[in-house]
């Protein structure tokens, strides 16, 4: 589809296509929050807001509710709010295509089997001072080691994790997998 | 012109279709009000598998087959542990089995998922086999099988043929959308608990360990240069109740030596929930032996 030429304008026509009375009413107050024109679905609208059941031949700048199936430009979750609603709305207009961000869950992995590099644990200890932000001074204070102990097992993590900068040590250490049991 | 049945290429593309055919019984479209289509796998009568990340915390669903046949379904148990959701779902008929799978790395594989125009089919190879592996969920997967083949997360959960039509599996989506087949066997040995108590119950430690290096001056006393750090304990797990504390380094479990994470969840299948077993550990340089009694791993 090619992009429609201008500005997408700031209040749409839009025109909502439901299966129910209720989602015909939840859907329009939607359209009324983001600010825009509600049309008849015969009056050339912009933009369709549904909630994916109408029979209807939709036009192309369809946003779907809550849909299970069917062929949008925008599909959004059933609970998207106002703010989801106007942004999708304007973008199928501007002729983008538009999905919600998937939640962020780890996909199904295997355990981690071996470290590229092992640490040792007061390795580890100044790891996480370094990570709080800690001085050398600091962090052999509460290590309860010299200041010198702590630069000498920065010296052996800087090494080990490849690392140039104690921010590029922390974020390769951060790496290492811890496992829940 | 040759004859039609000699073109090997025809030959092959039918024989193919005639795997998806006997296989098309056990495809099933899932429907949650307000979600996505996904795919699942009619693996017996009145039951249905699919694939147990992102499916929707719900308890009903509906089920369509292939031939169109609708019927109600409710989530009868979960396992994250090989990511495995299984539905209950009354009056399916009864499928007729496939032959088990053999999967044989560079064989060809049939990916089966559900559409709206009933089912989709994908056809690639097996990329890789190897033993078994466990999740970072903790459920142990009796072999490593992926596939050179792309799938949606809408075919996500329907069955995975090899070339001669036999069912390896069902299909996982891993990470960087690599796709994993959770093999038929694994699924066989979570239904029957996912069914009758609506989870599998694994063994559970409640402590978080870090793979680390001993260090050099106890290496001799641990016997060996690598261990597990203990850099949490759960409250009130097991591993505060046989007072772990962060900081010591799990060497031994039963005896045996460990030194990554796989090694730990060897100790911790269905069978060690509730069971004593012995930690060696090494704490404030001095090494030291634990008894922990596993609990049962939270679900989530």
């Amino acid at each position: 589809m090619s992009a429609p030429a201008g500005r997408v304008p700031d209040r749409l026509r839009v025109a909502v296509l439901a299966s129910s009375a209720a989602a015909q009413d939840r859907l329009a107050t939607l359209v009324a929050r983001c600010g825009h024109q509600l049309v008849e679905a015969a009056a050339s609208p912009d933009a369709v807001l549904t909630d994916g059941a109408a029979d209807a031949v939709l036009p192309a700048a369809a946003v779907a509710v809550g849909a299970v199936s069917g062929e949008f430009a925008g599909w959004l979750p059933p609970d998207a709010g106002t703010a989801q609603v106007d942004a999708a709305l304007r973008a199928v207009v501007a002729g983008l295509t538009v999905r919600a961000a998937p939640k962020k869950t780890r996909s199904f992995d295997s355990l981690p089997e071996e470290p590229p590099v092992l640490l040792t644990p007061r390795e580890i200890e100044v790891l996480g001072a370094l990570g709080n932000g800690m001085t050398n001074k600091e962090a052999a204070r509460l290590l309860g080691i010299s200041p010198h102990t702590v630069k000498f097992h920065i010296e052996s993590l800087f090494r080990k994790l490849g690392a140039a900068s104690r921010a590029e040590a922390v974020a390769k250490g951060m790496r290492q997998q811890i496992v829940e049991f | 012109m040759a004859d039609v049945a000699e073109n090997p290429l025809i030959n092959l593309s039918d024989a193919l279709a005639e795997r998806v055919r006997l296989a098309r019984p056990l495809i099933a479209g899932i429907a949650v009000p307000g979600h996505r289509m996904r795919s699942g796998t009619l693996w017996r009568k009145d039951v249905v598998v699919a694939s147990e990340q992102r499916f929707p915390d719900v308890g009903d669903a509906k089920v369509t087959l292939a031939d169109g046949s609708a019927f109600t379904a409710h989530v009868a148990g979960r396992d994250p542990g090989t990511n495995i959701v299984a539905l209950r779902v009354d009056g399916t008929p009864d499928p007729a089995p496939l032959p088990a799978g053999q999967p044989q790395p560079g064989g060809l594989a049939l990916a089966i998922g559900a559409d709206d125009s009933g089912i989709a089919v994908r056809l690639g190879i097996i990329h890789s086999v190897g033993p078994s592996w466990h999740s970072r969920a903790g459920g142990r997967i009796d072999r490593r099988i992926t596939l050179d083949i792309g799938v949606t997360p809408r075919e996500e959960g329907g069955p995975v043929l090899d070339a001669g039509g036999g069912l390896l599996g069902i299909s996982t989506l891993g990470p960087r959308g690599r796709v994993l087949v959770i093999p038929a066997v694994t699924v066989e040995a979570v239904l029957d608990p996912l069914l009758s108590k609506g989870r599998v119950e694994r063994g559970w430690l409640g402590l978080a360990l870090q793979p680390v290096l001993v260090p050099e001056a106890l290496q001799a006393e641990a016997g060996q240069s690598r261990g597990l750090m203990v850099m949490s304990v759960s409250k009130d797990g097991p591993g505060a109740q046989a007072n772990l504390h962060a900081g010591d380094i799990v060497v031994k479990i039963g005896g045996e030596s460990v030194t990554n994470p796989s090694a730990v969840a060897q100790y911790l299948g269905p069978d060690s929930v509730g069971k004593q077993v012995e930690l060696r550990l090494i704490r404030a340089d001095k090494p030291l032996s634990i008894r922990i009694t596993a609990g049962i791993r939270p679900s989530r």
